[in-house]
């Protein structure tokens, strides 16, 4: 065996534990669904979305080369799009022009084209006619707002297209080229948000405004968690490394005193790191978030979506309570480390546990992810003060109230384990002389015999 | 004579394999008790569990009549353990590690009467300002034999004391501990250095395979055995020469 080979195999020997294999799996797993939920979110919104339309029966325009009607032209652009014939109800959905908001929620309706009752006779007569577009806003992370926009304008685009082929024949004077190409005003936007409807707004324009909060919140907890996480596995690696542990458990404390003081400076360092990481982060924020908000210039608190005094309160309880749950667990997970080395490794599966809630808060949201989705993030503690301020702009206090109680729950068994932990000979003796762990090796030399 | 410290019968296993098979022994007040046996015999794991951090599986051992795995936080009041190859936290400098360790025994003048007595055992002059991650190994032994005596414990639990220490370190220390017996501290001890056990301890443990296989003073050991040196007694003991 070459020098070369020999140095080789010890370093790949030592760098392959079965901590550092096992923290890996866990990464490809927590990989592999995070890429399925984004090719899910992605499928999502490369679908044709259930649309409405209201008062196009008598604006049916008559052209030269026939009538146009907004409804069949809908209809010709679906079923092109592939969708069936026989379903096309199911897709276009015929909205009551008096009861509009209780027709969209009914039949789930991101958007509803609305046609003035002059649309006919404006196009007929070379003025553009009004299709006013309504939305119904709600809250469902940074993609879910902009993707009924964003599909509302392709549609428009689609119908302005397709009714500009029929009128060029019917109209002769050159000087109404610009009408020819663009029949259509499609820049009225009505959004219906808690209910209301407000004029001149878009979801895209209310989840562009509101990312400023809901990107921030999940972005500092992540680096919290991940940077306390750290702080208490190091910390625990330290002390065996430097042999300073066994010290520590014969001096005349309690082990619970030893738990909480460690978990308790671990969440002062991280609180200080991540106000100092929010400051920076809100002015970077600030400053890429700037232009997009002077252009669309929306009062939040107008439209009901501001948080009061306590609904920070509310954040504030459910950040510090995530803390909890994170230092729980990396106290847990430091017990187990052998060296500060082996420490970092294990930080691994818990900066995981933090990134996939942020992308799915940031992504679609507790609203717009589907039941096995919001199951793991309601289990994933992190995910709660990311969620809340979704949750409260939408006035769904219950939502973070569970959080809330949950956390509690999480931590304190997460604290009683540790302490359990502290009790026992795991600290000193490592999980090499685990009863469970021997068995274990004992039926794997047996099953080689 | 007051019992210092009683182990009956105990036994400790680790997964399906058992390290200390029923050691029964007594160690009386202000004795020096040391316990000689080759490398994993047993001598760190029965110190660890008189130190309660490391738990019996069976069996019984009472330190000044506190029973180690019902009253553990009593115990360690009673106790000073000083692990093989224990570190301090090299962050803080000599004189500041000694002051975190006596916080958790007294404050006020008490503490600083404490640290000054710490202070004084390291005998590390100036040094004892600098930071523990510039101190040489006799240095760091010396602060942490400082740091287990400082607190006057009734049980001083010492494993592999002067271990890879050079001949004054290790003379010095073995002052230092001759010292606190005679001031009344109970002294157990583990080492491979029969020469210094031979010198320190009034009572000896062999232990072999997780069994004690003899007790006794070292001059009585020897001649019992009809060697001279504690070293030959324990190879008799054992291999039975």
């Amino acid at each position: 065996m070459s020098h070369l080979t020999n140095i080789i195999k010890k370093e790949i020997k030592e760098l392959l534990t079965p901590g550092s294999v096992a923290s890996v799996l866990i990464m490809v797993l927590l990989f592999a669904s995070l890429g399925g939920l984004i090719g899910e979110e992605i499928g999502k919104s490369a679908t044709l979305p259930v649309i409405g339309i209201s008062n196009y029966e008598d604006q049916t325009v008559d052209t030269k080369s026939g009538e146009w009607n907004a409804y069949d032209a809908l209809v010709n652009i679906y079923t092109a799009s592939g969708v069936p014939a026989s379903e096309i109800d199911d897709f276009i959905i015929k909205i009551d022009r008096d009861n509009i908001f209780d027709d969209m929620m009914e039949h789930g309706v991101s958007f509803t084209f609305l046609l003035s009752d002059t649309f006919k006779s404006d196009i007929e007569s070379g003025k553009k006619g009004v299709l006013e577009q309504v939305y119904i806003y709600e809250p469902s992370g940074m993609v879910g707002g902009t993707v009924s926009t964003t599909m509302a304008g392709q549609l428009v685009n689609y119908l302005e297209q397709d009714l500009s082929k029929s009128i060029v024949g019917s109209q002769s004077e050159m000087e109404h080229i610009s009408f020819l190409t663009s029949p259509i005003d499609g820049g009225h936007t009505y959004t219906y948000v808690k209910g209301e409807l407000q004029e001149d707004v878009t979801p895209s324009e209310i989840a562009n405004k509101l990312s400023g909060q809901t990107m921030l919140i999940p972005m500092i907890i992540m680096i919290i968690i991940m940077m306390v996480g750290s702080i208490v596995i190091s910390s625990m690696g330290s002390e065996k490394e430097n042999k300073t542990l066994e010290t520590l458990l014969t001096l005349p404390i309690k082990r619970t005193t030893i738990v909480t003081g460690k978990i308790l400076a671990a969440a002062v360092v991280g609180l200080v790191f991540g106000l100092a990481y929010m400051l920076g982060m809100s002015f970077y924020l600030g400053s890429l978030t700037a232009p997009a908000v002077s252009s669309t210039d929306i009062d939040l608190s107008k439209l009901g979506l501001a948080l009061g005094l306590t609904d920070y309160l509310l954040i504030m309880v459910s950040m510090f309570l995530s803390i909890a749950c994170a230092l729980g667990i990396c106290m847990i997970l430091g017990a187990f480390a052998k060296n500060y080395k082996s420490a970092q490794t294990m930080t691994m599966p818990l900066s995981i546990l933090a990134i996939i809630p942020m992308f799915i808060v940031m992504f679609s949201g507790w609203y717009g992810s589907n039941i096995v989705i919001q199951v793991l993030l309601f289990a994933i503690p992190f995910s709660h003060p990311m969620m809340a301020t979704e949750a409260l702009l939408n006035g769904d206090v219950t939502l973070v109230l569970g959080g809330i109680v949950y956390m509690v729950i999480f931590a304190l068994v997460s604290i009683l384990i540790t302490v359990r932990l502290y009790k026992s000979d795991i600290l000193i003796t490592g999980l090499s002389q685990n009863k469970y762990v021997e068995m274990l090796r004992g039926n794997r030399k047996h099953q080689k015999h | 004579m007051t019992d210092a410290l009683v182990l009956k019968d105990v036994r400790k296993t680790y997964g399906q394999r058992e390290a200390v098979h029923g050691v029964s022994l007594t160690v009386h007040e202000g004795e020096i008790f040391g316990l000689i046996g080759h490398n994993g015999a047993g001598k760190t794991t029965i110190l660890r569990m008189i130190s309660t951090i490391l738990k019996i599986s069976s069996g019984t051992i009472e330190v000044y009549g506190k029973d180690v795995t019902k009253e553990s936080d009593e115990v360690r009041k009673l106790i000073s353990y000083l692990p093989e190859d224990a570190g301090a936290y090299k962050d803080l400098t000599g004189r500041r590690y000694l002051s975190f360790i006596a916080n958790f025994f007294c404050s006020g003048e008490e503490k600083e009467r404490m640290v000054q007595k710490g202070v004084e055992l390291a005998d590390l002059g100036d040094k004892i300002d600098y930071r523990i991650d510039t101190y040489s190994k006799g240095m760091m032994r010396r602060l942490l034999i400082a740091r287990a005596i400082m607190t006057s414990p009734k049980l001083a639990i010492l494993d592999e004391v002067t271990s890879g220490l050079d001949v004054i370190n290790a003379y010095e220390i073995r002052e230092v501990i001759r010292e606190i017996a005679r001031s009344g501290v109970t002294v157990i001890m583990s080492s491979h250095n029969m020469f210094e056990v031979d010198m320190l301890c009034d009572r000896v443990g062999m232990i072999d395979q997780g069994n004690i296989i003899d007790v006794g003073s070292p001059d009585e050991l020897k001649e019992k055995y009809g060697k001279d040196t504690l070293e030959e007694v324990f190879v008799a003991a054992v291999k039975g020469a």
